[in-house]
């Protein structure tokens, strides 16, 4: 244990902690723009900068490791003076876009200058002007609004390991891009989408099946069906219909998806899907409800049993139900039933 | 009651002889922007974001005041209709700050809507602008006179009290200004601190001076509450972070009543967390005062006192 005093309050913690994450367990809120616990801490944005008495200068809580007797001041006037500078910084080579950005109400730069009051840069330097990339079916990509803080990057490589983007040139034409500074669709990019989850600001966004803002949405935490492994995450949700993904960080996914998760969820509201069960009657198919499915079902099985007996019926699953549907399953055929002609999708 | 047959985007409407055509279109579902109109409050026809395209008329018309008319063609949303608000509200926006980034109204902003609905951004110009003419002199209403875009909602709200009537229009042309009695600043007019003309202001030019910085739009819960200081219960929202009251705002007035200070005053000290000190004007200047003093409840405090010394 290291004995710690963060603005004032003492107290022990672990051994092996960063400053960002000692103050967290007080619940001493620092702010951040490129952290993220699931990654190798970056220093990047500077945004986290704290004093710490006795130090040269002011040192980024996300990467510092906490030392015995620490005396860290995490809102003091230098403190605050350096993350205005940085949002300044940021803001002057930043387009002033939040009348229309998508991102706005979900955006950690508009959060930030909200919270230490900066609206505008006021250096009058030079803008980046990059061509925004459309490529990608899935996502655009607008590098102009990119605050370089590496989130995507380190997602991508750290987590995905797809390794498709990282840094390109040095100094102010630093930007975000793949191999060769060519275009999203020319790379090896796999659409996984987690870059598009962890950007802070409007750089990376989903293509939206349709317009809405972020304050006009509710939130309907759900798992994934595509798979097995049951991905946490939320629905966006407009008007009852679904306009957007967001991976949850808890287990098992950790804030990851793939494509499909992320962004294959436009079946939802096509028109073409199964929304009750269908029976044919005549030579039909008719709309139908659960019960009378299940009836019909149940009678069917009873009757070939009886007729034919249970070696007569085998069952086939899928590897996108959980563990626990692809259990009932052979659990009823097994049981219920009475034969073992049980199999699944993928065994091959 | 006399009905009236019309088409809007091709759906047949039945309404009631003398309903707007705007009205007409809510009835199917149909949202048309509106930006000065308020019923019952401002039907004024100021702004046009809210034209429309009627078969066979000379020009596109304003529906928050076009009575609908039998047999009436209507387009809401055709290509004239959409590069007239287009263009409409690329002028308000040449003489607007650029400002969404910190603005406390950004997420609840009329203006802010309907520039994202219509793709609309903020353009590069070399003429005028207004000037920034922030008012602070009134400690509950904080008055950004760059941001109006002066659809007078303000003003006739204000003017429906007699005895209020302080907001009006000042000056012509590109000078046009909303103005407290004769140009005074909001502190020193005869205003009452009544928040009517904040709960109807469509954008960031009039807030609530006490809740600026306390929650974005987005952030914050909002619950309903009814003014339970005297009969006619005006409407008040209560604005949350983290499950803790951080403002309450005045919402709308109460049947036949005017909105008040006092009412809010009491709110605030009913359920915010940590209310700020009132503040009354005496002789001229707004003064801080104990809550019993802006509540005029001194005498009653007075009186229980004795009562528990009995």
């Amino acid at each position: 244990m290291v004995n710690l005093t963060i603005n004032g309050i003492q107290f022990q913690a672990e051994t092996g902690l960063t400053i960002l994450q000692a103050a967290r367990t007080q619940g001493i809120y620092i702010p951040t723009l490129c952290h993220d616990e699931r990654l190798v801490a970056h220093g990047a944005c500077r945004i986290c900068v704290v004093e710490v008495k006795g130090a040269r200068a002011l040192m980024p809580s996300c990467s510092t490791p906490a030392a015995e007797g620490m005396v860290i001041e995490t809102q003091s006037p230098t403190v605050v003076e350096a993350r205005k500078e940085i949002l300044r910084l940021m803001i002057e080579n930043h387009p002033l876009d939040c009348l229309t950005c998508e991102k706005s109400g979900n955006c950690t730069l508009q959060n930030l200058c909200y919270e230490y009051d900066i609206k505008e840069g006021g250096f009058n330097g030079k803008k980046k002007n990059y061509p925004i990339d459309d490529s990608n079916p899935f996502f655009t990509y607008d590098p102009n609004k990119c605050i370089l803080c590496g989130r995507c990057v380190r997602v991508d490589n750290e987590l995905q390991c797809t390794g498709a983007i990282n840094f390109i040139e040095r100094g102010f034409n630093t930007h975000v891009g793949v191999a060769g500074d060519r275009e999203f669709d020319d790379s090896v990019c796999v659409s996984c989408g987690n870059c598009v989850s962890v950007c802070p600001v409007g750089a990376l966004m989903p293509k939206q099946p349709e317009k809405f803002r972020y304050w006009d949405i509710e939130k309907v935490r759900t798992t994934c069906s595509y798979c097995g492994v049951g991905c946490q995450m939320d629905l966006l949700v407009k008007n009852n219909k679904v306009v957007g993904v967001e991976p949850i960080d808890m287990e098992p996914n950790n804030g990851l998806l793939c494509v499909k998760g992320k962004f294959g969820y436009k079946f939802l509201n096509h028109p073409d899907r199964l929304r009750t069960p269908l029976i044919r009657k005549d030579g039909v198919l008719k709309e139908a409800s659960w019960d009378e499915a299940m009836n019909l079902i149940a009678s069917k099985i009873k009757d070939f049993k009886k007729e034919s007996g249970p070696e007569a019926f085998g069952a086939l699953s899928s590897a996108r139900c959980t563990n626990e549907e692809n259990y009932l399953m052979q659990k009823l055929f097994r049981a219920v039933i009475g034969t073992n002609n049980v199999d699944h999708c993928a065994r091959l | 009651m006399e009905m009236i047959n019309l088409t809007i985007d091709g759906i047949p409407v039945r309404v009631a002889k003398g309903a707007t055509v705007m009205e007409a279109a809510k009835t199917i579902g149909i949202d048309i922007p509106a930006l000065c109109y308020l019923k019952d409050v401002n039907e004024v026809g100021a702004c046009r974001i809210c034209v429309v395209e009627v078969e066979r008329a000379r020009s596109l018309q304003a529906s928050c005041v076009l009575p609908a008319a039998e047999g009436m063609v209507v387009h809401t949303e055709s290509p004239s209709v959409i590069a007239a608000r287009k263009e409409i509200l690329r002028l308000i926006l040449d003489n607007h700050p650029n400002d969404c980034l910190t603005c406390d109204k950004a997420g609840e902003c009329k203006l802010q809507e309907y520039a994202y609905r219509y793709d609309v951004k903020f353009r590069e110009h070399d003429g005028d602008r207004k000037t920034a003419r922030i008012d602070t002199s009134n400690p509950y209403i904080y008055r950004d006179d760059s941001k109006c875009i002066l659809c007078g909602r303000c003003v006739s709200i204000c003017g429906q009290i007699q005895e209020r009537s302080i907001l009006g229009f000042g000056n012509r042309g590109f000078t046009t200004h909303i103005i407290a009695d004769n140009e005074k600043a909001l502190g020193e007019s005869a205003c009452v601190s009544c928040g009517r003309c904040i709960s109807v202001c469509p954008v960031g030019a009039l807030l609530d001076n006490r809740i600026i910085g306390k929650a974005r739009a987005w952030e914050a819960q909002k619950e309903e509450v009814k003014c339970k200081r005297c009969d006619y219960g005006c409407d008040f929202e209560l604005l949350k972070k983290d499950d803790k009251v951080v403002g309450v705002r005045a919402k709308a007035p109460g049947g036949g009543r005017p909105l008040c200070l006092k009412g809010k005053l009491s709110l605030d000290l009913l359920y915010t967390n940590s209310p700020s000190a009132p503040l009354i004007k005496k002789d001229g200047e707004y003064t801080e005062v104990t809550w019993a003093e802006a509540l005029e409840m001194e005498d009653l405090l007075k009186k229980l006192g004795q009562s528990n010394n009995l």
